[in-house]
């Protein structure tokens, strides 16, 4: 059996403001849902926010939008990890706002070199294909 | 079994409250509706390996845990509160529809733990305040209906709005949960002199032989009891 071949493409997705095309936006919503408490912690580690803004912050990057009934229990069973902790926004105290921890730094980092070392994987076991 | 989890409970049912059953526990205010599913549930996981979920939309989780701690209730690790405090403080200026919050949190949890079969939440009254009114009937129908599908074991807490007596479908404008329920559980109190008590009684329990005498309901010093019939 030919292994599959696939051809390299340069990204031509629109501007990210205008959002990727729809096929690869499936792909992209896919890896986010799936993915979730890596996303959430990485763009946690560049800047800490509350349940709100990061919702409306993972819309706006990668065109996703998640429920609240998602995300928000994520976030406490995260915080209840240690990977994350709160405080209090100042012009607000009633809204918290999540911090990622040394260990939530750390957890993001071990995953995000699985997670692209398992897709060079799989991508190389495509192009290369295997005879059965 | 949760015949078996609240002392007295075995006199009201004869069989078990069957699994997947949706439960509607209604009373008015003080009589003990958050503490008796609380309470139910709690020790009904005491003696399995079963998860269970408690979902507030009116209490937060802190208010609730001494709620709980306060009648004796012990609260056990695998009995996971959620509460909306945060989702209704920060998107109050745009809220969600809440059913459908609710079926997401539910879904969350569920992938979370496997063994997740009891489900509370407290109250259906804020859940349908937060809902889109236009198709009110049919989000019920929904919501219900998604309870099954997912194989738990459901308690949906009800204001019924007064001290004493059922408040029946037509005074309420998502009045089918009555018909929906597999199982309606109703607290309230007596008022007879200075004679007052709290009652417990099992209207209906679809599949399960029960008596349907009111009666009554303390606190005792583990929790919540039943004693004898208060007639």
């Amino acid at each position: 059996m030919k292994g599959v071949q696939v051809t390299k493409q340069k990204s031509d997705r629109p501007a990210q403001k205008e959002g990727p095309v729809a096929d690869t936006n499936q792909y992209i919503s896919r890896i986010v849902k799936n993915n979730l408490d890596v996303v959430v912690l990485a763009t946690l580690a560049k800047k800490p926010m509350c349940g709100y803004d990061l919702i409306k912050d993972i819309f706006s990057k990668y065109n996703v939008f998640l429920s609240q009934g998602t995300v928000y229990p994520l976030l406490y069973v995260l915080r209840e990890k240690g990977v994350l902790q709160v405080e209090f926004a100042k012009s607000d105290m009633r809204t918290k706002v999540y911090y990622i921890t040394t260990d939530g730094e750390e957890f993001v980092r071990e995953e995000l070199n699985e997670f692209v070392t398992a897709v060079e994987v799989v991508m190389s076991l495509i192009e290369g294909g295997s005879d059965v | 079994m949760f015949r078996g989890s609240i002392n007295g409970l075995d006199e009201l049912l004869q069989d078990d409250i069957p699994k997947n059953s949706v439960v509607l526990v209604s009373g008015a205010e003080g009589t003990l509706k958050s503490s008796l599913v609380s309470n139910l549930i709690s020790n009904y996981l005491i003696g399995n390996d079963e998860h269970g979920l408690y979902i507030t939309l009116d209490e937060d989780k802190e208010s609730l845990l001494k709620n709980m701690e306060s009648v004796g209730i012990k609260k056990i690790d695998r009995l996971h509160i959620f509460d909306y405090k945060d989702i209704r403080l920060e998107w109050r200026f745009q809220e969600p529809d809440m059913i459908d919050v609710t079926s997401d949190v539910i879904d969350f949890y569920r992938k979370k733990y496997d063994k997740l079969t009891v489900v509370a939440l407290d109250s259906l009254n804020a859940l349908y305040s937060l809902t889109n009114q236009a198709n009110l009937r049919r989000n019920i129908y929904h919501f219900f209906t998604m309870l099954k599908d997912k194989e738990l074991t459901s308690f949906l807490i009800m204001e019924a709005g007064l001290s004493e007596g059922f408040v029946y479908a037509n005074d309420y404008p998502g009045c089918s949960e009555y018909f929906l329920a597999d199982g309606i559980i109703e607290v309230g109190i007596i008022e007879a002199r200075e004679n007052v008590k709290r009652y417990i009684q099992i209207r209906k329990m679809r599949a399960t032989r029960h008596t349907m005498n009111k009666h009554q309901l303390i606190v005792d010093e583990d929790g919540l009891a039943i004693l004898g019939s208060v007639y």
